[in-house]
C-alpha cells in the first residue's frame, strides 16, 4: 500500500474500513459428478482501502472468488474475512450478501426499469434507514458529484454504457459500501471510453476511499488503477505473482506514457501470456 | 462410481419433491372422491370425479380390450395424416411467401382474416364437405397445425440475417444454392418450433373434433378414437373411463411431442448447447 | 445522388409532399448524401442539432428521451421518413432522440438553417412544410402540441398543428401508392372468386352442398332471415354477448390466478419442484378433453364451458410468466441482494418488473387460446354462444347460419386480441411514465 494512500486515509477518516483476508480458500464445483477445482488453496490479504487488482485469463477462476465474497457461492474449504469477521469459512460455506460489499457487475445490473435516480436510491430505499426525501437528496446530491446531473431521470437504457457504468458505481456508494468487488465492468467498452472510466473511477475513489477488488484481464487497466497486482493462475485459480504498483497516487493519464509504467508492463506482461495460452489450449479440449 | 452417480441423480432433492408433489396430489384427489363413501360428504367439484384407484382398476380391464388399443391407433392416424398434411402443404407454402414479396402481398392477407376462425369452428363445414367423416377430422386437424407452421416459417424465414446472404453471393453461390444452403437451414429452428407447437394444437383439435363428430370409424361405428372413447363413456355413464381416456391422450400427446423434439434436435444438431 | 433522384424522395416524404418542383429542386441542392453501416449512431441524445435527415433506404431506430413526455418513444424509420426535425424548431438547438441503424441505411441530410433560409423565399410555402413538420412531430412522434408548435413560420399567419386528418391523407397516398392494397384485394377477390364459382357457378361435386357467398350474405345482411339469424336478429347479438362474457369470465380469472402462481413458480426453486411436476403431468391432457369431466364436476352449462376456457388461458399465463422470471438476468436479484433487498424487496422490485413483458405476451397468446377452447366447448355442451350457433345450425341443416357464425367468430376473435394487445402496449407505456415520474 502506498504512503499517500495511507496518509490520506488516516487524515481524512482515522483508521481505514474493509481489510478482506483470504485463507487457503478452495473451490470445487461438482456439477455432475465430475468435480472441477475452480479456486485451488488461494491465500490473500488485502489491506484496507487498497486498490487490488485482480488479473486472470477469462474463465480462470477469478469470479469464483469475487462470488465468494460477495455471498452468492459457497467455498469448499478455507475462510475469508472482512475487518476480522468472518464472512465464511467453517460451518458457514457461504457469505450473506450484503450492503458492505457491493458488487459491480460485468455487463451492468441498473435495474432497467427504474431511472437512474430511482436506481441510486434503490440500496437506501430498501434499507429502509432513511426518509425518503433525505435519500433522494443524498442520491441526486451524490449524482451531482460524479457529473451525472442531468441524467436522474433517464432510463439506463437512454444513456451511454460508460455513463451508466458510472450510475452503477454511485448506486454502490450511496450505502457507504466498505468494499466495491468489481467484475471487470468495462470489459464491454470500447478504449476510448475505458481511458475515461478509469480516470473516473480513481476519482471518485480518491474521494470515498473504500478497499477495490477488482477483476479484470486487461493489463493496462490493471496498472494504472491498483496498488498491486495479483496476476492468477489459469484454472484453477491462485495466486501466481504479486506485484506492486509503486507509481503514486493520484494519478492521472500521463501515468500510461512514464517510463515506470512501462517497465511495468515489461514485467508483467510475460507473466499474463503464459497463462492465457494455458487456458486457450485447455478452452479447446473442453470444446 | 456410476452406481453413486445414478443413486445421486434418483435420489436428487428435486427429483424427491417431485414424487412427494405428486403422491400428495394423489392422495388429496383420492381423499375428494372418496370422501362422499368414507364420510358421507361430497365435497365441490373433486367429489364427482372418479378416484385413482378406481380408475387404475377400470384401466388395468381395458388394457385387455382391443376397442381401447382401437381407438388409440385411429386418432395417432388421424393425429399424423393432418400433422404430414399441414407440414407438406405449409412448410412450401411458408417459404415462398418469405421469398416472393408479391406472393405474400396477396396470400398473407386472405391468410390472416381465416386464421382467427378457430379450427373447430370449421367441424361442421368439414363434415359437410368432405366424403367421409376419416377425412373431415382430418382436415379439421390438418388446420390446427396448418395455421402454426406456416407463421413460424415464414418469420423464421424472414428473419435471417442479412449477412449470411451477403456471404453466400460473395462466394458465388447461385440463387438456387441460396435458398437450399442458406433459406432452407435457417429456417429449420423455426420449423422445429412451428411443427411442436402444431403437434400439440393437433392432438387438442383431434379429440374435440371426435367427440363433435360422434366418432367416425366408418360403417362398423365401433371405436371412434380417444376423443370418442371419452364421449362415450361419459354418454354411457362410465366415468372412469372418462379419465384413463384423458391420462391416455396426454401420453399420446407427450409421446409425440417427446419423439419431434427428438427429430428436431437431430436435424438442428448446431443448436445443441455445449 | 442525383437531383431528381433527391427530388423524387422529398415527394415521398410527408413535410415535402405537396412542395412545387422548382423549390423542391433548390432543397434538393441543399442535401448532402450519407451512407451509414448497421449498428451506426447518427447522433446521441443532447448532440447539437445541425442538419434534417431523410431515410432513402434501410432502417433506423429514434428513440426519443423520457423526458419529453411522447406517447410512444420508440420508432423504426423507413425510406421517405424524416427525423432530426429538431435542427428545424426554433427553440431547440440539441438533439431529443438518440437514432441507430438497424440495417446499411442510406440517407440525405439537409443543413436546418439553410432549409428555413430558403424558405424565406417562398413563405407560403415555407408555412406549409412547417405545418406539416409540425403534424409529423405531434401525430408520427407523438410528441405534445407545445414540442411541435416551435416549427418556424415564415408570414403573418402563425403556424398551426394540423389535425391528424392531413398525416392519415399523407399515409393513405403512400399506402395507395405501393403494391400492397392491390395485392391484397387480389388475394381476397381470389379467396372470395374460388368460394363463389366452385360452388354457386359451377356447382362441383362436394362444393356445391356448402352454403354459398350469396346465400351467406344474403342471410347474413337479411331484415328477414330465412334460417332466423342475421345483423337484425336480437339473437345473433345475445349469441355474441354469451360468448364474449365467458370468454371475460375465464380470461380475467386466469389473469388474476395465473400471472401470481407463474412469479411465484419462477421466483421460488422450492415452490417450483413442489409444485411444478402436478402442473406438468396434468399439462399433456388436451383442454378439450376436460369436457365431460368438466361437465361432471361442475354440473349445468355454463360454469363447464367457462372451466374449460379458463383452463386453457391459464396454462398459457402462468407459463409465459415463469418464463418470464426465469429470463431475468442473475444480476439483477444479486445486485439487489448486495444492496440489502429482503427477498420479499427482491420479488416486488426485481422480478415483478422484470417479468411484465413476458406476462404481456403470455396474456396475448391467452386470448387466442380462451377462444380456441371456448368454441370446443359450446360446441359439444353450450346453450348459447357462436360456438353453439355452429354446431346447432349443422344439426337442424341451416348451412348458411354455419358460415356465419364461423365469421362472426372470427371477427370477434380478432377484436378482442388487438384489445389485449393495444390494452398491453399502454399498459406498458403508463408504468414506463410512472416509473419515468415516481422519483420527482
Amino acid at each position: 500500500m502506498s504512503a499517500v494512500l495511507q496518509q490520506a486515509g488516516k487524515a481524512e477518516k482515522g483508521v481505514l474500513k474493509g481489510a478482506i483476508r483470504i485463507e487457503d480458500v478452495v473451490k470445487i464445483y461438482d456439477p455432475d459428478g465430475a468435480a472441477v477445482m475452480a479456486v485451488d488453496h488461494c491465500s490473500l490479504d488485502i489491506p484496507a482501502g487498497e486498490i487490488c487488482m485482480i488479473v486472470g485469463p477469462s474463465g480462470c477462476g477469478k469470479t469464483t472468488l469475487l462470488n465468494a465474497i460477495a455471498g452468492f457461492h459457497s467455498i469448499t474449504s478455507g475462510s475469508i474475512y472482512l475487518d476480522d469477521e468472518l464472512l465464511c469459512g467453517p460451518g458457514k460455506p457461504m457469505a450473506q450478501p450484503g450492503s458492505d460489499r457491493i458488487v459491480v457487475f460485468q455487463n451492468g445490473a441498473l435495474f432497467p426499469w427504474k431511472s437512474n435516480l430511482d436506481n441510486v436510491a434503490f440500496g437506501l430505499m430498501m434499507q429502509g434507514k432513511l426518509g425518503k426525501k433525505e435519500i433522494y437528496d443524498k442520491a441526486r446530491s451524490m449524482m451531482a458529484d460524479a457529473g451525472l446531473s442531468g441524467t436522474e431521470h433517464n432510463f439506463p437504457g437512454e444513456v451511454s454504457s460508460g455513463l451508466r457504468r458510472r450510475v452503477e458505481i454511485v448506486r454502490a456508494l450511496m450505502n457507504e459500501p466498505k468494499v466495491l468487488l468489481f467484475d471487470e465492468p468495462y470489459r464491454a467498452l470500447d478504449s476510448l471510453t475505458k481511458s475515461v472510466m478509469h480516470e473516473a473511477l480513481l476519482e471518485i475513489y480518491y474521494k470515498n476511499k473504500v478497499t477495490i477488488f477488482f477483476i479484470t484481464h486487461d493489463l493496462e487497466e490493471a496498472i494504472f488503477l491498483g496498488h498491486r497486482l495479483v496476476i492468477m493462475t489459469s484454472r484453477p485459480c491462485k495466486p501466481k505473482k504479486i506485484i506492486d504498483v509503486d507509481i503514486p497516487h493520484p494519478r492521472d493519464y500521463s501515468v500510461l506514457t512514464s517510463t515506470r509504467y512501462r517497465q511495468l508492463m515489461d514485467e508483467t506482461v510475460e507473466l499474463v501470456h503464459e497463462e492465457a495460452k494455458k487456458a486457450f489450449s485447455a478452452g479447446e479440449k473442453e470444446g | 462410481m456410476n452406481i453413486k452417480r445414478f443413486r445421486k441423480e434418483l435420489f436428487s432433492r428435486s427429483k424427491l419433491r417431485a414424487i412427494i408433489a405428486i403422491f400428495v396430489f394423489l392422495a388429496l384427489w383420492e381423499l375428494g372422491s372418496r370422501s362422499n363413501e368414507w364420510f358421507g360428504f361430497t365435497p365441490p367439484w373433486i367429489g364427482h370425479v372418479p378416484a385413482p384407484t378406481a380408475v387404475l382398476v377400470a384401466w388395468y380391464a381395458l388394457l385387455g380390450d382391443p376397442g381401447y388399443w382401437q381407438s388409440w391407433y385411429l386418432s395417432t392416424l388421424r393425429v399424423l395424416a393432418g400433422f404430414f398434411a399441414a407440414m407438406l402443404i405449409g412448410i412450401p407454402l411458408g417459404l415462398f411467401m418469405a421469398v416472393n414479396k408479391t406472393f405474400n402481398g396477396i396470400v398473407f392477407p386472405a391468410f390472416e382474416i381465416l386464421r382467427p376462425i378457430p379450427p373447430l369452428a370449421w367441424v361442421p363445414a368439414s363434415i359437410i364437405f368432405w366424403p367421409t367423416q376419416e377425412l373431415s377430422i382430418a382436415f379439421v386437424t390438418f388446420l390446427g397445425a396448418f395455421y402454426t407452421i406456416v407463421i413460424n416459417v415464414v418469420g423464421g424465414a424472414k428473419s435471417i440475417d442479412v449477412r449470411f446472404f451477403q456471404s453466400a453471393q460473395s462466394m458465388g453461390s447461385s440463387q438456387w444454392d441460396v435458398f437450399r444452403r442458406v433459406v432452407l437451414p435457417a429456417t429449420l429452428p423455426s420449423i422445429v418450433v412451428g411443427s411442436a407447437v402444431g403437434m400439440g394444437i393437433t392432438w387438442e383439435v383431434v379429440v374435440a373434433a371426435e367427440m363433435i363428430s360422434g366418432g367416425g370409424g366408418g360403417e362398423t361405428g365401433s371405436g371412434g378414437g380417444l376423443g370418442f372413447f371419452i364421449w362415450n363413456s361419459y354418454v354411457g355413464g362410465s366415468y372412469e373411463q372418462i379419465v384413463v381416456g384423458m391420462i391416455s391422450i396426454g401420453i399420446a400427446g407427450f409421446i409425440c411431442s417427446e419423439l419431434l423434439r427428438k427429430l428436431g434436435s437431430f436435424f438442428t444438431p448446431w443448436l445443441k448447447k455445449r | 445522388m442525383e437531383i431528381d433522384q433527391t427530388v423524387a424522395l422529398l415527394k415521398r416524404s410527408m413535410p415535402f409532399q405537396t412542395v412545387p418542383n422548382d423549390v423542391l429542386e433548390a432543397i434538393a441542392k441543399l442535401a448532402r448524401y450519407e451512407s451509414y453501416a448497421r449498428g451506426d449512431v447518427i447522433y446521441h441524445q443532447g448532440d447539437f442539432a445541425d442538419d434534417v435527415y431523410i431515410v432513402s433506404s434501410g432502417a433506423v431506430q429514434h428513440t426519443l428521451g423520457i423526458g419529453f413526455q411522447a406517447i410512444h418513444p420508440e420508432k423504426i424509420l423507413h425510406s421517405g421518413d424524416v427525423f432530426g426535425w429538431a435542427a428545424v424548431l426554433e427553440n431547440q438547438r440539441s438533439r431529443l432522440a438518440k437514432t441507430v441503424c438497424l440495417e446499411r441505411t442510406e440517407l440525405i441530410r439537409i443543413n436546418g438553417e439553410e432549409l428555413i433560409n430558403l424558405f424565406k423565399a417562398s413563405p407560403e410555402t415555407g408555412d406549409i412544410v412547417m405545418s406539416r413538420f409540425a403534424t409529423m412531430i405531434n401525430k408520427e412522434y407523438t410528441l405534445p402540441e407545445e414540442v411541435a408548435g416551435h416549427v418556424p413560420h415564415f408570414t403573418q399567419v402563425p403556424v398551426t398543428v394540423a389535425t391528424g386528418l392531413t398525416l392519415t391523407m399523407f399515409r393513405l397516398s403512400q399506402w395507395l401508392k405501393s403494391p400492397k392494397p392491390y395485392l391484397m384485394l387480389t388475394g381476397f377477390g381470389i379467396l372470395l372468386a374460388t368460394w363463389y364459382f366452385t360452388v354457386e357457378v359451377w356447382k362441383l361435386p362436394r362444393f356445391v352442398d356448402m352454403p354459398g357467398l350469396t346465400e351467406v350474405f344474403k342471410e347474413w345482411f337479411s331484415k328477414d332471415p330465412i334460417y332466423g339469424l342475421s345483423i337484425y336478429t336480437p339473437e345473433y347479438y345475445q349469441h355474441i354477448w354469451v360468448s364474449v362474457r365467458r370468454i371475460l369470465i375465464a380470461f380475467f380469472l386466469a389473469t388474476v390466478l395465473g400471472v401470481p402462481l407463474g412469479l411465484f413458480l419462477g421466483w421460488s426453486k422450492t415452490f417450483r419442484e413442489y409444485v411444478f411436476p402436478v402442473f406438468e403431468t396434468l399439462r399433456p391432457i388436451p383442454i378439450l378433453a376436460w369436457v365431460p369431466l368438466a361437465i361432471l364436476m361442475f354440473q349445468g352449462s355454463e360454469t363447464p364451458v367457462i372451466f374449460l376456457t379458463f383452463l386453457a388461458s391459464f396454462y398459457a399465463t402462468a407459463l409465459n410468466t415463469m418464463l418470464g422470471v426465469e429470463t431475468i438476468d442473475e444480476s439483477y436479484s444479486r445486485a439487489a441482494a448486495c444492496l440489502g433487498a429482503s427477498k420479499w424487496q427482491t420479488f416486488k422490485e426485481v422480478i415483478v418488473p422484470g417479468a411484465m413483458p413476458f406476462i404481456f405476451t403470455g396474456l396475448q397468446i391467452s386470448i387466442g387460446v380462451a377462444w380456441f377452447s371456448l368454441v370446443a366447448g359450446e360446441m359439444v355442451s353450450g346453450e348459447f354462444g357462436l360456438g353453439y350457433v355452429i354446431n346447432t345450425s349443422y344439426t337442424m341443416v341451416r348451412y348458411p347460419t354455419i358460415v356465419i357464425g364461423m365469421i362472426t367468430l372470427g371477427i370477434v376473435g380478432y377484436v378482442s386480441s388487438a384489445l389485449v394487445r393495444v390494452a398491453g402496449d399502454y399498459m406498458m407505456q403508463w408504468r414506463v411514465r410512472e416509473l419515468a415520474l415516481g422519483g420527482r
